[in-house]
């Protein structure tokens, strides 16, 4: 039975996380940028999908699907929070590209600035929770019970990635992008505007972070004003597990992560989640400094 | 005899403070802060500055580390904690007086600082970003863990520093004249070793570690050395500020308390040393003073429906935005940004008076 429970929930635990971490990832494979905003917009996309589908009913007649309705939002959120992302790349991070301590402080602080922006739109505190729900309802699996939403959300991960890497293999935007990280100067040789893709990059990776802040709050049950760091500092140790700007890397990176954190809730550790994952990953970064896939391997 | 020294104090001042206006503002404000509370004793006014000094220390132990070494730490909040909750534990177990349990915080910031040093030489850059930032966070988790014997909900009370013959008003001046002492020696101690030949070697790691090391300079050595140091002074702002506040909590391992010393040192100058004094003092001015005024001025009834903290709130919104555009527009901060563009003037001057 336990064993079971740790299987599946660590499955689908784990997938979350990869979704989570999609983003950052990608950010850091095209541009080598290590975007720290990115636990903001994992906030930011389910604040704002928890406010268009408390504002939609008004919107439309009765009786108008509960589907419709969600899948209309999470179009919206990802539109939404992808240009704002995309916006906050160009306007700050584009201008001191390679200097890794300004990206990291900056990012740091635009994480702050949209976390606090949210308390103040959204009148949230740290501890004011924000009802988010997707499909409310859970399954039984092997006596296993797993939400509705924590189903849907490994789906979507998986969906993600298969059609991120089939975007980037076969696409010229994304060949484009492989380009960026292989060689700059190369790149732009072959007329490829570096501005333009690295925002496209940037929107990409904050819609991503916005359908995993969607499922991470549903699964919660509610967002809160403090989301962003448990998004940031998950994703940030997912990515470093699996080295950084690595895809395949990121996956086996949050299979460890996430099931590291659901065997240890279910035997019993419940207080030690928050520092346990933490310490895997010092452990894993002492013993492999450049995680555990080497560095920076080729975006695939 | 004596006006030899005299003399060359005035000729270190003059080249080291007086021609350069940032350090010139830096000097006019220790003296402001130094008779403060002589001109006007308010206790509201006395508990922030007190704090700011603690802080000031703090961010100035991070510019070392990160401003000068190139060492990324993004959880300074760590040195703070452990310096608070040291203190705090010794005096809880052995009932320990202040002047026993602070030297003895400030060795313990140094061995966790060297402790976290030692495995930290062998990652880099965003790596090592990750591992500091991730430590206070994984000590905060332990202490909810065994919330009995870290008091982790209620938080463990300290002894208080003064007599009670001090009254009230004269335990706050006292707190501030300390903190402003400690600020002082600190940021002195600090620009002596940052301006010396470690700070020489410092700096060289910043630039190019490859070429020190190729150079003969124990790259490990100094790494450590800039962690020891940088731990000393952080656990001493915790230390003491948890004696001010009279109580160590989890919440001084707060992120928040890693990220404010990274803002005040950007907004100040970064590898400076006397920018993050500059800066905290700034930051407290504006968060308690400059702006809320400001935005009840701008949106009258916006500002009393939100109340007091709403307006704080909005005004450190209105900060992060200042330092993000700090950051971008001057990486290497606005006292840099002035005195560069000092220099290109003079220099423009001269060569304007050549011809």
């Amino acid at each position: 039975m336990l064993l079971e429970e740790i299987i599946i929930l660590g499955t689908v635990t784990s997938l979350v996380y990869a979704l989570l971490a999609l983003g950052f990832t990608l950010i850091y494979g095209v541009s080598g940028v290590i975007n720290l905003a990115h636990g903001a917009l994992v906030m930011v996309g389910a604040y704002i999908f928890g406010a268009l589908v408390g504002f939609f009913p008004s919107l439309f007649p009765a009786g108008f699907s509960h589907v419709a309705v969600v899948v209309l939002a999470v179009i919206l959120t990802t539109i939404l929070t992808g240009i704002i992302g995309s916006i906050f790349y160009r306007l700050t991070l584009h201008s001191i590209l390679g200097d890794q301590i300004a990206t990291l402080v900056v990012s740091i602080t635009g994480c702050m600035l949209f976390a606090q922006l949210i308390w103040l739109v959204f009148g949230a505190t740290l501890t004011a929770r924000f009802p988010v729900n997707l499909f409310p309802g859970y399954r039984t699996l092997l006596g296993v019970t797993v939400l509705n939403d924590q189903t849907l959300g490994a789906v979507v991960s998986i969906i993600l990635f298969v059609s991120l890497s089939i975007f980037i293999a076969k696409s010229r935007t994304g060949m484009a992008m492989k380009a960026l990280s292989q060689d700059i100067e190369a790149a732009m040789l072959m007329g490829i505007s570096v501005e333009g893709m690295y925002m496209l990059t940037s929107a990409i990776a904050g819609a991503i972070a916005s359908i995993a802040g969607v499922f991470i709050a549903s699964i919660a049950g509610a967002a809160s004003g403090d989301m962003w760091l448990s998004a940031l500092s998950i994703s940030f140790s997912v990515v470093i597990l699996g080295g950084l700007g690595n895809i395949k890397g990121t996956i086996v990176g949050a299979v460890i992560f996430g099931y590291s954190v659901e065997a240890i809730t279910l035997l019993g550790g419940g207080g030690l989640v928050a520092s346990f994952p933490f310490i895997v990953l010092i452990i894993v970064l002492l013993i492999r400094p450049k995680g555990l896939f080497g560095k920076h391997v080729e975006m695939e | 005899m004596s006006v030899k020294y005299l003399r060359r104090a005035y000729v270190s001042f003059a080249t080291h403070v007086y021609d350069v206006p940032p350090r010139m503002l830096a000097f006019l404000m220790f003296i402001a802060l130094a008779i403060l509370p002589l001109t006007q004793l308010n206790l509201t006014i006395l508990e922030r500055l007190t704090y700011a000094n603690m802080i000031a220390i703090l961010a100035v132990s991070w510019d070392l580390l990160v401003g000068r070494t190139g060492q990324i730490s993004m959880g300074h909040a760590l040195f703070w904690g452990v310096g608070a909750y040291s203190a705090a534990l010794l005096f809880q177990y052995f009932g320990w007086p202040a002047w026993m349990t602070i030297p003895i915080t400030m060795l313990v910031g140094v061995g966790i600082a060297v402790g976290i040093g030692i495995p930290c030489l062998r990652v880099k850059g965003p790596y090592l970003a990750l591992v500091t930032m991730s430590l206070p966070l994984a000590v905060v988790g332990f202490l909810y863990y065994y919330p009995s014997a870290f008091h982790a909900d209620t938080g463990i009370r300290l002894s208080a520093l003064w007599p009670a013959s001090f009254g009230w008003t004269g335990s706050f001046l006292a707190n501030y004249y300390l903190s402003f002492a400690l600020m002082a020696v600190s940021a002195v101690i600090i620009y002596k070793i940052a301006t010396s030949k470690t700070g020489v070697v410092f700096v060289s790691l910043l630039d190019d570690e490859l070429a020190s090391k190729a150079s003969g300079i124990n790259v490990t050595k100094y790494k450590l050395l800039a962690f020891a140091i940088s731990g000393l002074f952080g656990s001493l702002a915790g230390c003491v500020q948890g004696y001010f506040a009279s109580s160590a909590r989890p919440t001084a391992f707060d992120i928040s308390l890693s990220i404010i010393p990274i803002l005040v040192t950007i907004l100040g100058g970064i590898g400076t040393i006397y920018g993050p004094l500059v800066g905290s003092y700034i930051y407290y001015l504006l968060y308690y003073y400059v702006f809320p005024p400001i935005i009840r001025w701008i949106a009258p009834s916006y500002a009393a429906s939100v109340g007091v903290a709403g307006q704080q709130l909005v005004g450190f919104v209105i900060f992060l935005v200042i330092v993000i555009i700090f950051a971008t527009r001057w990486p290497r901060g606005i006292a840099r940004a002035i005195v560069d563009k000092l220099d290109d003037l003079q220099e423009a001057r001269e060569i304007g008076e050549k011809k």
